[in-house]
């Protein structure tokens, strides 16, 4: 099992009567409410404690918001190019660039190839479609988002693969001489993550080979997702999907006891805040299917969001616990789902330092220990979720996950 | 279907937002034109059609193109136009392309065209906001409001009802998102627009910048303003007897000319 520490780079000092007069701390909120003496600390502090998981054998997970107190992660790439700079062993998960939301696909392209040159090779490129309230600070168009995210990753595709300039004249993109400089380290392209739910995205991502990731997701909803990956794949012709064709974001604080654990790892709710959102950002009109966006409504989509602390724990969404408990409830989502990538959002909200690296420093000591090998010899391994030992229709709908 | 040949065309190109298809103001106009409301692909059932291509179209000048080639009206005697909010947009692209089929052209609070700075904005969010601020800035009274087409409202909504909701949202980001409500082009051209034209605006529309629509007349070279009091961004609907008056004299000088 590959570990990743992941960070969104909250700033936690908006004042709440602020919060609730705009509706949450993302998209609607005036800036004014931004410290930039506070803010740089929070950045050193954050750079920081990438350092050390990384010096500790983790790997490392850099995304990007816009206009959001709850992420000061402005650009994926540029956060990458900042770890990199910081660190010399782990692989920088950039999960990912909204494609849809970059007017230019092209500078995508260069701007991966260089971090991968950088950092010989140490990339992979996730690409997302964008949360839904996105949509506003990017004013790219929802009802088109599903389209420019296919139409900018071909385009980056055949940046990277063709070897002479070429002509794009898209539906969305059109460039006239593409030819970027540099390359890809990792030949013909660094590994290429995809997160996201909906069926048209699971079996795009699995026809194409790349790595899905999974966020927030109930386990039983998790392995059903990955089962249509892996049928997808396998009626594409492809091989048999393993667990480095898997990932899964959790929630995630250890300590020497389980109160203590619970105690601090509440903080990481912060990351489930919703806000009061209108309901024209919480669905942009478009961005999902008429279907999809009246589950939303309903509340069925997303409905991690509603769940108790206690809940989240018990389902191992939030791996909060002792390294004991922790490292049984990833081997149970190892065995339920056939994961090989778990990336740790280790730090939200007000949550200290001092919290996170003792985390990190257990979770290294006592829990990497005992997950290390798991997927390693995935072949051999007794798991329901092989091809061959998977003979039940796959739900379609996949519900819970937080995107 | 009886056609009254002694009675002049009225075509009415209705809002996205609301729709009412046998709005007061219409009932009387039907009365002495014979009146037609186009629908639009998109909007009201009008889904799976034209191989849903209309999907790709982003703008109302796309909309303009489609009912030209389509609609039965667009040959004979020119027809006397009436366009409200984002109908009104497509009648001004419908002016531009093809003045000759205008009789007369009506503009209702019309989106379509920027006219103020870059820092203002022209046309409020109707994608972003939610039911009840529509209503307080569409509506001079909220309590007339009416035919408002937008998921989750009313609350008690089906399924399938929202499915069709959020399906017209998305008809509607398709066409408007960017930029927002109003065509470039058409701001470059509007000038052009040689026909006899109303534009109507209740004294209450909060929808569009203040002073939007008299503006426009102002841009429009025979244009006239009538505000409407009373009345939001739907005047035929909130004070239907007031916009009939306003038609009927205007009509008048139309054909008097």
């Amino acid at each position: 099992m590959h570990l990743y520490h992941f960070s969104e780079m909250p700033y936690p000092y908006v004042p709440p009567e602020a919060e609730e007069a705009h509706g949450g701390l993302k998209y609607f909120l005036p800036n004014r409410y931004y410290d930039p003496v506070r803010g740089h600390d929070l950045y050193q502090r954050y750079l920081d404690e990438y350092e050390l998981a990384d010096e500790l054998g983790f790997n490392l997970m850099v995304n990007e918001h816009h206009q959001s107190a709850a992420t000061l992660h402005v650009s994926a790439t540029l956060s990458a190019a900042a770890v990199i700079s910081r660190t010399r062993h782990g692989r920088v998960l950039v999960l990912g660039t909204p494609l849809p939301h970059r007017s230019n696909p092209v500078r995508v392209a260069e701007e991966i190839a260089f971090l991968d040159n950088l950092s010989g090779g140490r990339i992979n490129c996730g690409f997302v479609r964008g949360v839904q309230g996105e949509t506003y600070p990017s004013n790219e168009n929802p009802a088109r988002n599903m389209d420019m995210f296919f139409e900018a990753h071909d385009l980056i595709r055949e940046a990277w693969l063709q070897r002479d300039i070429f002509n794009w004249e898209g539906e969305h993109y059109q460039y006239r001489y593409v030819s970027v400089w540099p390359r890809p380290y990792q030949q013909p392209m660094p590994p290429i993550w995809v997160s996201g739910t909906t069926q048209r995205l699971v079996e795009w991502t699995a026809e194409h080979g790349y790595t899905l990731c999974n966020l927030l997701g109930a386990y039983d909803d998790t392995a059903n997702s990955f089962r249509l990956y892996r049928r997808a794949a396998m009626a594409a012709g492809l091989a048999e999907p393993g667990p480095d064709n898997f990932a899964y974001l959790s929630l995630c604080h250890v300590a020497e006891t389980e109160e203590k654990a619970r105690e601090i790892g509440r903080k990481l709710l912060f990351y489930l805040k919703a806000g009061k959102q209108r309901l024209g950002a919480a669905i942009p009109p478009g961005y999902s299917s008429p279907a999809a966006a009246v589950a939303a409504m309903r509340g069925t989509l997303g409905a991690v969001r509603k769940h108790s602390f206690e809940e989240l724990i018990e389902e191992g969404i939030a791996l909060v616990g002792t390294p004991d408990q922790v490292a049984a409830k990833i081997t149970a989502l190892y065995e339920r789902t056939g994961v090989g990538h778990l990336i740790l959002m280790n730090q939200a909200g007000e949550m200290t330092s001092n919290e996170v690296r003792d985390s990190l420093l257990l979770l290294h000591k006592e829990v990497m220990p005992q997950v290390a090998d798991l997927g390693r010899d995935w072949k051999e391994d007794d798991t329901s979720w092989r091809v061959d030992n998977d003979d039940q229709p796959v739900t379609p709908v996949l519900a819970s996950a937080v995107s | 279907m009886p056609i009254t040949t002694q009675r002049d065309r009225l075509v009415f190109f209705h809002d996205v937002d609301v729709i009412d298809r046998a709005p007061g103001a219409l009932g009387r106009l039907a009365e002495e034109f014979e009146v037609t409301v186009p629908a639009y692909p998109g909007f009201e059932g009008q889904f799976d059609v034209l191989d849903r291509g209309w999907e790709g179209w982003e703008s109302a000048a796309d909309l303009a193109h489609h009912i030209r080639r389509s609609e039965r009206w667009m040959s004979g005697d020119p027809v006397h136009l009436v366009g409200a909010g984002f109908g009104g947009w497509v009648a001004l692209e419908l002016a531009l392309l093809a003045p000759e089929r205008l009789a007369s052209l009506v503009l209702v609070a019309p989106y379509g065209v920027k006219l103020f700075s870059r820092m203002d904005r022209d046309f409020e969010d109707v994608l972003l906001l939610d039911a009840d601020e529509q209503i307080t800035l569409g509506w001079a009274d909220p309590d007339r409001c009416h035919g408002l087409r937008m998921p989750g409202y009313p609350a008690d909504l089906s399924d399938e009802e929202n499915e069709v909701a959020f399906a017209e949202r998305e008809t509607i980001a398709r066409y408007a998102w960017k930029p927002f409500m109003h065509s470039r082009q058409l701001t470059r051209w509007v000038h052009t627009i040689d026909v006899p034209t109303l534009v109507v605006a209740g004294d209450a529309d909060r929808l569009l910048h203040a002073g939007h629509s008299r503006l426009l007349a102002e841009r429009l070279p025979r244009a006239t303003y009538v505000e409407i009091p009373d009345a939001g961004h739907y005047p035929y609907l909130e004070q239907p007897e007031l916009f009939h008056d306003a038609l009927g004299d205007f009509y008048a000088q139309v054909k008097g000319a």
